[in-house]
């Protein structure tokens, strides 16, 4: 009982907090988009519209309120799952934004398995050349590693992969010809609950190259933290004990150094990670893949207000969401943060 | 003997040599150097475009549609090979690096000013005013920044000006953040006591005492910022949120070049190389600054 209150009162100020910032980016995102000087229904108007049909517009939409009215409207709707109609697609944003989010999440957990393993091996490796002459090199290459954004591995893999050798499918989730059943929508789960194997395989390969590129371009950040808080955790006594008592150099590397450089990188991915989720727009518009991303550049091209706000709305929640998940996990894991 | 020990040993120095002038820190390290070469490359490139690029950027030449690049033949040639409307890619690339270069000055400077107005504000006024500066930061940093600033794009309209807008808009938390932690410390010093003893004015104790001290942090961050710019701005551009179409910009043409891709693929890497190589001029001009300013790496002897 004392255990469940100590948890509640950890978990209840970060839940609060997180709905407190998603009333506070609704807030600006209404605001960015209602105060800036744009025509919030100039896409909806047929051409050639009079002014007294524009007016009808207006007041179907309730554009004719004052702003503070408008936002309450629009937020009262959004706590009943109502984001607003699409100007373009003509229905309920709230269908197309669920649908999307499955693509989504599946695109960012694939690449952080890759980042993280990526990020994790080259951390290790730079802490293992720490001293030697490759040690320079290896901070340089990490250098220009980092300098490399996502859409620009995702260009390269497109390139290399795609067009020159043709190994792999860069289009989409899913060949257009396979038919999978949606359940969940994460496809790989889909096709592997029917047993279509060649779905899941051919799933499996669309994927490969977006996750590479998002996956790419986050190792290098986990790299860095990883290795100087190695090189931290290294000079530690307990460290130096470890090996006293005749710990092996690996077993002392994997046992108690990784362990305590677990955490500043555990918080450093979260964040991360939360700019990654933001980073899948781009590479979804290049590969086409059916995400939130994908609806937001073409709610953006198409100047569908409702779409966007929505969009962007679901990538907050995602990032909030991503951070408390990371805060909660440091929290299980380092006892000393509880405190306070 | 006392002499001895109190006095140094004189350096010989070679009658004609100059004066040896004690360096402050180590000299800028080799990547600075590579970081800062690109840069005045990038710079020079992006001024002299004009008279140094082979053809105006949106001249077609329709007898040379999707070029390799070629060195030799029947002029005109096209250096850097042809778009699919046949304009030539060597040009078009030195004229978009001028779209480059002003949006990364430009944003890097304005998120600069605006996120250290406030950092400093937050940073000295302590209470309220910082509970307020950094609840804001922290709203802002819950939006990924590529979706706020499309976002903003939708709202601001196209255009290089609303695009720079646009990054100061997203990015001066960056600054902010960063300033205001390291006013924080810097406040408690002693030789900020002191002015505050003889009686400057706050303005002053600022701008002469802690300002000093938070610049070699600002100068690093506005080189990787710039770097951050040119990236945000080919994103927008790519997917046509930045500038009207016939600007040429880095983006435009990788977003021009996609649908000739399986037979040009060059017209796609090239303004993509020219992205990657300004990208990590100035992160590695900014690493450089870094290891060659901040005082507290250098104490540590830490260079990484």
């Amino acid at each position: 009982m004392k255990r469940m209150t100590g948890i509640l009162r950890l978990v209840v100020p970060r839940l609060l907090s997180v709905a407190l910032m998603m009333f506070l980016v609704s807030v600006l995102v209404f605001a960015a988009l209602r105060l800036l000087p744009i025509d919030p229904i100039g896409a909806a108007l047929p051409p050639g519209a009079t002014e007294a049909e524009r007016q009808l517009i207006m007041k179907e939409f309730g554009l004719d309120r004052p702003i503070v009215e408008q936002y309450v409207m629009w937020a009262s709707n959004l706590t009943q799952g109502r984001l607003g109609m699409s100007i373009n697609l003509r229905t309920d944003v709230g269908a197309p934004l669920a649908a999307a989010i499955p693509a989504t999440l599946e695109l960012v957990m694939a690449a952080l398995a890759v980042g993280i393993t990526l990020g994790v091996g080259g951390g290790l490796a730079l802490f293992a050349v720490r001293g030697t002459a490759m040690e320079p090199l290896g901070n340089v290459v990490t250098s220009i590693l980092a300098s490399i954004p996502d859409f620009v591995w995702a260009i390269f893999g497109i390139l290399s992969m795609g067009v020159w050798w043709r190994a792999l499918p860069f289009i989409g989730r899913i060949d257009s010809g396979l038919v999978v059943h949606e359940v969940t929508g994460f496809m790989l789960i889909d096709t592997l609950v029917a047993g279509q194997w060649d779905s899941f395989a051919n799933a499996l390969l669309h994927l490969v190259l977006p996750a590479t590129a998002l996956g790419l371009a986050f190792a290098p950040m986990v790299t860095r933290i990883l290795r100087s808080s190695l090189l931290t955790v290294i000079l530690e006594d307990f460290i130096h004990f470890a090996r006293l008592r005749g710990v092996s150099e690996r077993e002392v590397l994997l046992k108690h150094a990784l362990r305590n450089a677990a955490l500043p990188t555990l918080s450093l991915i979260g964040v991360q990670a939360g700019f990654m989720f933001g980073g899948t727009l781009l590479v979804e518009a290049i590969f086409g893949w059916p995400g939130l991303g994908s609806l937001m550049v073409t709610a953006a091209r198409g100047g569908d207000m409702p779409m966007i706000q929505g969009a962007a709305l679901v990538y907050c929640l995602g990032v909030l969401l991503i951070n408390l998940i990371v805060d909660m996990a440091s929290l299980a894991l380092n006892p000393r943060l509880r405190k306070s | 003997m006392s002499e001895d020990i109190l006095v140094r040993p004189a350096i010989e120095t070679p009658a004609d040599a100059p004066l040896a002038v004690p360096a402050r820190g180590p000299k800028l390290p080799l990547e600075g150097w590579i970081g800062a070469i690109l840069v005045a490359t990038l710079v020079l490139v992006a001024l002299l475009a004009p008279w140094i690029a082979p053809a105006p950027p949106n001249d077609m030449d329709l007898l040379a549609l999707l070029q390799w690049p070629s060195w030799s033949g029947e002029p005109p040639l096209h250096l850097m090979g042809t778009d699919h409307l046949g304009r030539d890619i060597l040009s078009r690339l030195m004229w978009g690096a001028r779209i480059a270069c002003v949006v990364a000055f430009l944003a890097a400077l304005g998120a600069a000013i605006f996120g250290t107005i406030l950092g400093v504000i937050a940073g000295t006024m302590g209470g309220r005013v910082d509970w307020v500066i950094s609840r804001m930061v922290e709203l802002w940093m819950s939006f990924p920044p590529v979706v706020l600033s499309l976002l903003l794009m939708v709202a601001l309209g196209t255009g290089v000006g609303n695009v720079i807008f646009a990054i100061v808009l997203v990015d001066w938390t960056r600054f902010c953040r960063v300033v205001r932690s390291e006013v924080l410390v810097i406040r408690t010093q002693n030789y900020v006591a002191a002015a505050q003893l003889m009686g400057f004015g706050h303005l002053r104790i600022m701008w002469r005492e802690v300002m000093p001290g938070v610049m070699p942090t600002l100068i690093t961050l506005m080189a990787m910022e710039m770097g951050i710019a040119v990236r945000v701005e080919a994103v927008l551009s790519f997917v046509g949120m930045s500038v009207a179409a016939d600007v040429a910009t880095w983006g435009q043409m990788i977003a021009d070049a996609r649908a000739n891709m399986t037979e040009m693929p060059w017209a796609m890497l090239a303004p993509v190389l020219a992205i990657v190589v300004t990208v990590i001029g100035f992160n590695l001009l900014g690493d450089g600054l870094r290891r060659r300013l901040d005082p507290r790496l250098l104490a540590r002897g830490d260079t990484t």
